[in-house]
């Protein structure tokens, strides 16, 4: 399936002036039309029918307008200060990137946002009616800007990852980044209506869009290389801020602790995926055995087992039980790979659901209730410290799901931590050399069986550490939250995020627990879209949307510009790891 | 002794269901060496397309349940099947034949979550059908249901004539069509060797759609008799039956679809076998799942080759 070109190489020749004015005016009179009402009454998204008074959403359009523009702008700004010689040290970074490439992607960004919102307005008032007068004004400003931006000849390839800028210019950029990410997340959470958090997103992805095609994207990931403690500190940091945000509403909070058990959950799925390439798709039942094994040992009344040990001395089992689960499940490696593997452990996660619904006192000994699961877990009290109740701090009320977030950042922080360390480390080489090549790694004398044993026990026990953190959130444990589908969830972040990152398999845990909390309409068709997802992502782009390099090469050793490309940056990864 | 034969039996005729299903895997699997994981959903579509031709039927014949449903019931939950996997070959499988192994295995998750679902969400829109969310009652098509027949002291379960006598049928097809017929002599030859195959004049994607086309239609032939067995069907049908037909096919050997039929009956008889003399606690219907996946699983580890022996492949 190839879309057909219209803007054909030859037009783009003749008309590109045409075309630079075309996307300047364009991305001006869509910044200014922030300022026109969009929509009849104020009830559609955030109030957009003030003259004069823009909403979020439309200082965010106006915000992408702009970007349009100063792009469009770039193309008679550099010659003109080329000519005169000013600011030398900014032209020369300014020259590796490319603000054609990023005109382009805003070019197509604005049309889809101002789409959305278009779309959003009809569907939440009834009706096209419903748009006002400036919201057609944008419309056609973002069409003026689409086509100018397509008729622009191809520019040069960003080369801005290879700029050398100031080390305080990079902290502050991490800075900057994460702030305004977590601004944003904060903005869109607090959103109750679905369509804002649909535009919000859109708006999120434009700009990723803008940022990968100018090359600013490439220079961010340099820089965040460069500085990767900075940025694994201040990242906790802003995560950690996040409570503070909520104003003592723990609405929220509930999901972002989901959020992070689902995404340590993920990270340790990533080490036997995305590391080393053993497809796992029972890996549910290990958070499930680290919930059960929480449970059967917690304070609650329906407990089965009457030793109640600290939570630490519980979670260690936990973590323990599972990995030894891992062990089992993964000792047929040995024999079996690939696709066998997979069945394999499939066949396990459904013999563990299986046998946890029938350890009901009728069909086996009563060890969880069966189907009934295990409830009334109390909450964690560690130290002295209540999890259930409220703690104010710094006069901002922080309420029982903010506890458990701070506990699972904690956790997250060491899965973390783990992961990074065994990533860089001799096993994490051995890891992906069993994954690109099994038989050569074990003939350069790599343990295989040995690293893939660890590989399965090891993020087995993050699972187990997890799901005993899971068991005190959610207060009661049933088999029927560990079915196939759940496991099919997490392979679905590792893949949609991108495979042997930390990043982002958070990311795409993220993604896929809040975009179906926030969409309520969405919700039903969620699991559809969900399957629809994998389908394309797997034909668009296999290895996720922050993908490790290497593993970019696997699933594009054909294309050989990109395996030039990635080939020539490699080496310079590799001396920073070895460093 | 009777109670065991009727077990047997009831074994027998479960086998004959997983064999018609896991012949789709193993056809699949033999040309292009992809489990399409999807097929279990093929199963479900075909059932649900027998029932809706059924019910379209019915508008004119007012709800008829007379033997000459069946045949029209078998073609179109056949063409339903048939016209899915085309389909899901064309756009899902193809454009990732060169890809790493796990890109297809992840596809194919996708596909199953879709299908379940949008027959989930969408069924019962379509006016004038029933709501697909909870299981739908399949029509009682008279000779095959009813009162068990009893033939020398055994009580034979009347869907069970069907299954067996369709899988009987669809055997000697396969037979056929692949050893004698042009198009199955290609499969052959795709089977071992695709790039001497397509130098040899053999459209590859063309046998490939047809070994898809071939385990959907016999998949669709498993969803009605599985209808009829046990009198509903369900959007979720599709994920247990597949992945016991799955272990089906591998138990034979996967790739060889006389294994298929073999690994299928096997399995089934186990499974009957296993729910009804495995004594105390871990015996009975509640464990004998768990049986099913601890055999796949053994199987998978010690004879990953099957019972009957497949061509050895390097399942990396």
């Amino acid at each position: 399936m190839r879309i057909p070109t219209i803007f054909t190489p030859a037009l783009q020749k003749r008309y590109h002036t045409v075309g630079r004015v075309l996307a300047l005016a364009g991305g001006l009179l869509f910044a200014a039309s922030a300022y026109l009402p969009w929509a009849y009454s104020g009830d559609a998204l955030d109030d957009m029918s003030y003259l004069g008074g823009p909403s979020t959403l439309q200082f965010l359009g106006m915000f992408l307008g702009l970007i349009l523009a100063f792009c469009a702008a770039m193309g008679w700004i550099e010659p003109w200060a080329d000519a005169r010689k000013l600011f030398p040290p900014l032209l020369r970074i300014s020259k590796r990137a490319g603000w054609t490439r990023g005109a382009k992607a805003t070019g197509i960004g604005v049309l889809v946002y101002i789409g959305i919102v278009l779309i959003a307005i009809t569907l939440e008032l009834g009706g096209l009616v419903t748009v006002e007068w400036g919201g057609w004004v944008a419309l056609v400003a973002a069409l003026a800007g689409f086509v100018g931006s397509r008729l622009l000849t191809a520019g040069r390839q960003p080369s801005l990852e290879r700029a050398r800028t100031a080390p305080w210019v990079d902290i502050v950029a991490i800075a900057l980044v994460l702030l305004a990410g977590l601004m944003l997340a904060a903005y869109a959470l607090n959103q109750v209506d679905g369509g804002t958090f649909v535009v919000i997103l859109a708006f999120a992805g434009v700009l990723t869009a803008f940022l990968l095609r100018s090359g600013i994207g490439g220079w961010l990931s340099a820089v965040s290389r460069r500085h990767r403690t900075v940025l694994v500190f201040s990242a906790f940091a802003v995560a950690f801020l996040f409570p503070f945000t909520q104003n003592g509403s723990d609405a929220n909070m509930s999901i972002a602790t989901q959020v992070l058990i689902f995404a340590a959950t993920a990270v340790g799925l990533n080490i036997v995926v995305g590391l080393a390439g053993l497809l796992d798709l029972g890996y549910i039942a290990f958070l499930g055995a680290g919930a059960f094994t929480a449970a059967t040992m917690s304070q609650s009344a329906f407990a089965t087992i009457g030793w109640k040990p600290p939570f630490i001395v519980v979670m260690l089992i936990a973590g323990l039980v599972s990995a030894t689960l891992g062990l089992i499940i993964g000792s047929p490696t040995l024999r079996v790979s690939g696709d066998y593997l997979a069945i394999v452990t499939l066949a396990f996660g459904e013999i563990f659901r299986i046998t946890m619904s029938n350890l009901d006192g009728s069909d086996g000994p009563d060890l969880v209730h069966g189907s009934s699961g295990i409830p009334a877990i109390p909450n964690l009290n560690l130290f002295g410290f209540d999890f259930g109740a409220v703690h104010v701090v710094a006069g901002i009320p922080l309420g029982r799901f903010s506890n458990y977030f701070f506990l699972m950042l904690l956790i997250m922080a060491v899965i973390v931590l783990v992961f990074t360390r065994l990533n860089h480390s001799r096993i994490g080489r051995g890891w992906v050399a069993i994954r690109e090549d099994e038989k050569a790694a074990e003939a350069m004398g790599v343990n295989v069986f040995g690293l893939k044993l660890l590989a399965f026990a090891g993020g087995a026990f993050l699972a187990g550490l997890a799901g005993a953190v899971k068991a005190h959130v959610d207060q009661s444990v049933t088999p029927d939250q560990y079915i196939f589908l759940e496991s099919a969830f997490l392979l679905a972040a590792v893949v949609l995020g991108g495979m042997g990152t930390v990043m982002g398999v958070v990311l795409g845990a993220a993604l896929l627990k809040l975009v179906p909390e926030k969409l309520r309409f969405v919700n039903e068709y969620r699991m559809l879209l969900f399957g629809l997802l994998m389908v394309i992502m797997m034909r668009v782009r296999p290895e996720g949307m922050i993908p490790n390099q290497r593993r970019v090469l696997e699933f594009h050793a054909d294309d050989e510009d990109l395996v030039d490309e990635i080939e020539e940056d490699l080496p310079y990864e590799f001396a920073e790891e070895g460093s | 002794m009777t109670f065991f034969l009727d077990q047997l039996l009831n074994g027998l005729s479960l086998g004959a269901l997983y064999a018609l299903i896991a012949v789709g895997y193993t056809v699949v699997y033999g040309i292009i060496q992809l489990i399409n994981f999807a097929h279990g959903e093929i199963f479900m579509i075909g059932a649900f397309g027998a029932l809706s031709t059924w019910i379209v039927l019915s508008w004119v014949t007012g709800g008829s349940t007379a033997w000459w449903n069946l045949p029209l019931m078998l073609v179109g939950g056949m063409l339903v099947a048939v016209l899915t996997a085309v389909v899901m070959e064309r756009f899902a499988y193809r454009p990732l034949r060169n890809a790493p192994r796990l890109a297809p295995l992840i596809t194919a998750i996708g596909i199953s979550i879709f299908l379940q679902e949008f027959v989930r969400l969408f069924y019962g829109r379509i006016p004038g059908f029933p709501d697909a969310k909870s299981a739908i009652p399949f029509p009682q098509i008279e000779f095959f249901t009813g009162d068990a027949v009893n033939v020398g002291g055994l009580l034979i379960h009347r869907g069970n004539f069907f299954v067996v006598g369709a899988l009987g049928v669809c055997w000697a097809f396969l037979w056929w069509f692949v050893n004698k017929t042009g198009t199955g002599r290609a499969m052959q030859a795709v089977s071992q060797d695709p790039d001497t195959s397509r130098l040899m004049g053999i459209d590859v994607d063309r046998i490939i759609v047809i070994a898809f086309a071939v385990g959907a239609a016999l998949a669709a032939v498993a969803g009605l008799a599985s209808g009829l067995r046990y009198g509903n069907i369900d959007f979720k049908m599709g994920f247990l039956a597949g992945l016991k037909a799955f272990t089906a096919a591998v138990l034979g050997g996967i790739g060889n679809i006389n294994g298929a039929v073999v690994g299928g009956l096997t399995l089934g008889v186990v499974e009957a076998m296993a729910t009804s003399f495995i004594p105390g606690q871990f015996g009975g219907p509640a464990w004998k799942d768990v049986w099913a996946f601890v055999l796949l699983i053994l199987i998978l580890v010690f004879r990953p080759q099957g019972l009957v022996g497949a061509k050895v492949v390097d399942r990396a």
